[in-house]
């Protein structure tokens, strides 16, 4: 049993506040990136007391889970102001201005801050990034994503994928070809956020070339795991949009649910990213996500 | 439409403007620095704001009153958007916190969780309601009669609408607390919890101060409904929200303003919606900055006629201005994209001119500037209109 907190972390009130300032003129880069640097540290030690088995940084410079590839990549650029999901958050959906774009530096610490531990990153999904932009998954995941992947260093890559469930009409064969673009590296995971992950699994979510699949249970009934599944999954268990404290042995009572699906290896984690919550609640779920995991060794 | 059938369109603001530093220091026991001074000098100045040096006198002062402050604040406001000639106003919201956070604070049932990110380094503070919710007090009367008193256009009042400060909060008393993982809650239970707190909100919160706002002498009241879209299945829920806030009540106009949205899932939901007699919507955050009137030079605007179609034949308030940017749109923009929409809706009688939204988010200096190039531009589009209306019936 493992756990841990993939995807955009809360801010802290002086990081929101230091941000905020800095937009008005109040204060320095510099000092944004102090509080950032203590936002990560504070982070990094709500995650080892809690036990989380691979350490992530929060994507606390990350204005939303695309915009720093969007301006590192040559061909994609940053688009209209778009709600992101049924959420009150928005961002800036990319856009291409090429069909081939690519990445043209590489991400440096700023965006994948050194951590003290074996650890994870979060990137977007392929199928995510291509969204609205008329380029195919497959060229971004070789282009643009690829090129990252092959220099950072991480035990699991996790691609978010907030879309997927929401999707209309999928090509999984295409999607599939896409992710096998980004295979020879790091473990990859893919973490369907928000939203039932059993229309998915019907059409095969369960086959794609990725080690680990993650699924909302708040979103997702635990028989949707199809029979069989010999995957790692990530049990998305803390509600991420929700500001109620979730019960550590309601989720340790839960993780049997899983193993009589035939699940082998579980790994708890939110079921999307914890910055659409504060930063104290978000902590809060973070410690109950240790206590969880311990309950359910 | 002017009185002797030329056509004139009405211009408003949308909100919110940014706050002075003068008064955002004020509000959080801050000092002030020089510069600061010399905002609100060279502000009062440029505006015309009467008597400013008192407020000088007050800033030079070690303790001052927040809440004479935000007055002085909201007169500038009033007189930045008179200045550039806009026609309906308001103060730019500075007595309030935030369009969410005054409305909550002045409520009973809610609970506060924290600050989110709205996007990018903006943010709002977010709560819960916690149990049933209701009215402490009518939160918008002082500041309506204190704006009553000092504006010189006429007031349009914005209030954030039943829907939104839903969808805004969390909800901890409507939902189960336990029970959810595993089971895929149906969406029509959350469905059922959302409806149950937004009439709560209309019935005991909304529809209260629009009560006494009209009591006050308010004509215009714009239900800020910028969350309405938030969830496509909830539209319904929407609409039932702000008719259940206005049926009924006489002697005002009610409208409603959407921002930043799939505007093609309000259709066909809005149709019985015909309490609300304006749509204010931001559309030139999805368009082209190019000049031209043709759909293809105008793609931000292609769902107006949408609008245009609704059987009870509301005006739309066209939103011109990008209030994400600091590109000022030159008045020959705004032009062509308000002849676009006159072109769509074949009557100028039903087009309004706006910002997409509130302006917050800008610096008083370019907000002045978007807010004059928007009232010349549409002056700019009357004459086009009424030059072309001439030569027709010459």
């Amino acid at each position: 049993m493992q756990a841990f907190v993939p995807g955009l972390y809360a801010r802290s009130e002086a990081l929101v506040q230091a941000t905020r300032d800095l937009d008005r003129g109040r204060t320095t880069e510099e000092a944004v990136d102090e509080q950032v640097e203590r936002d990560l540290a504070e982070l990094v030690s709500v995650q080892q007391a809690a036990g989380l088995d691979l350490l992530a940084d929060g994507m606390l410079r990350w204005q939303d889970v695309f915009r720093p590839f969007v301006e590192a990549a040559d061909g994609l650029e940053t688009g209209a102001l778009t709600r992101f999901l049924d959420t009150n958050t928005f961002f800036r959906a990319p856009s291409g201005t090429t069909t081939t774009p690519t990445l043209s530096q590489t991400l440096n610490g700023r965006y994948f801050a050194s951590l003290p531990a074996p650890r994870l990153i979060t990137v977007p999904s392929p199928f995510a990034l291509a969204q609205g932009t008329d380029i195919e998954p497959s060229v971004l995941a070789e282009g643009v994503l690829k090129p990252q992947l092959d220099v950072v260093d991480a035990e699991l890559v996790v691609l978010e994928e907030p879309f997927l469930a929401r999707a209309d009409s999928i090509d999984l064969d295409g999607f599939a070809g896409a992710l096998e673009k980004l295979a020879g590296g790091p473990k990859l995971a893919l973490w369907v956020t928000f939203g039932d992950a059993q229309p998915l699994f019907e059409q095969g979510l369960a086959d794609l070339p990725v080690d680990v699949i993650g699924v909302d249970f708040y979103a997702t009934k635990v028989g949707a795991i199809p029979e069989g599944f010999d995957k790692v999954l990530l049990a998305g268990v803390l509600d991420a949009r929700s500001s109620v404290p979730e019960d550590p042995s309601e989720i340790a009572a839960f993780v049997p649910q899983l193993h009589e699906r035939g699940v082998k290896e579980v790994a708890l984690v939110p079921n999307g990213d914890l910055q659409y919550v504060s930063e104290p609640v978000a902590r809060d779920k973070v410690e109950r996500l240790g206590k969880a995991k311990e309950a359910a060794a | 439409m002017s009185t002797n059938g030329e056509v004139k369109f009405l211009t408003h603001e949308v909100g919110s403007l940014a706050k002075p530093a003068w008064l955002v220091k004020t509000s959080a026991g801050k000092p002030l620095e020089e510069s600061d001074i010399e905002h609100a000098r060279e502000w009062g100045e440029k505006v015309g704001v009467e008597d400013y040096e008192q407020l000088i006198e007050l800033l030079r002062q070690e303790e001052r009153d927040p809440d004479e402050v935000a007055r002085w604040a909201s007169r500038y406001c009033m007189r930045l958007q008179e200045s550039a000639g806009v026609d309906w106003i308001w103060d730019g919201e500075q007595q309030r916190s935030e369009m969410y956070a005054w409305a909550i604070a002045h409520s009973n049932g809610f609970e506060p969780r924290g600050t989110v990110r709205s996007f990018d380094n903006k943010y709002y503070s977010k709560s819960a309601a916690v149990g049933p919710v209701s009215l402490r007090e009518p939160y918008h009367n002082d500041e309506f009669s204190f704006l009553e008193s000092a504006a010189k256009h006429d007031l349009k009042i914005p209030i954030t609408g039943a829907y939104t400060l839903a969808v805004w909060s969390y909800d901890e008393h409507h939902l189960p607390r336990s029970g959810r993982l595993g089971s895929g809650l149906s969406r029509k239970n959350e469905v059922e919890a959302r409806r149950e707190l937004t009439l709560d909100i209309a019935r005991n919160i909304i529809r209260p101060n629009l009560e006494a706002l009209i009591g006050l002498g308010a004509t215009w009241i714009q239900i800020d409904e910028p969350g309405a879209s938030t969830e496509e299945d909830e539209l319904d829920v929407f609409v039932e929200s702000f008719n259940v806030s206005v049926e009924g009540l006489e002697g005002c106009t009610f409208s409603t303003h959407l921002c930043f949205s799939d505007y093609n899932l309000f259709f066909p939901a809005i149709e019985g919606m015909s309490g609300c007699r304006q749509y204010c919507v931001g559309f030139a955050n999805y368009d082209s900055r190019e000049l031209g009137t043709s759909s293809a030079d105008r793609p931000g605007y292609e769902v107006i006629s949408k609008w245009r179609d609704l059987p009870y034949e509301p005006i739309l308030g066209l939103g011109v201005n990008d209030i994400h940017t600091d590109f000022v749109e030159p008045p020959e923009l705004v032009r062509d994209r308000i002849l676009y929409a006159v072109d769509v809706f074949g009557d100028p009688a039903r087009i309004h001119v706006c910002p997409d939204c509130g302006l917050r988010t800008r610096s008083w200096d370019v907000a002045f500037e978007k807010l004059r190039n928007m009232v010349e531009g549409t002056r700019l589009a009357e004459e086009s209109l009424n030059r072309a209306h001439a030569g027709a019936t010459k």
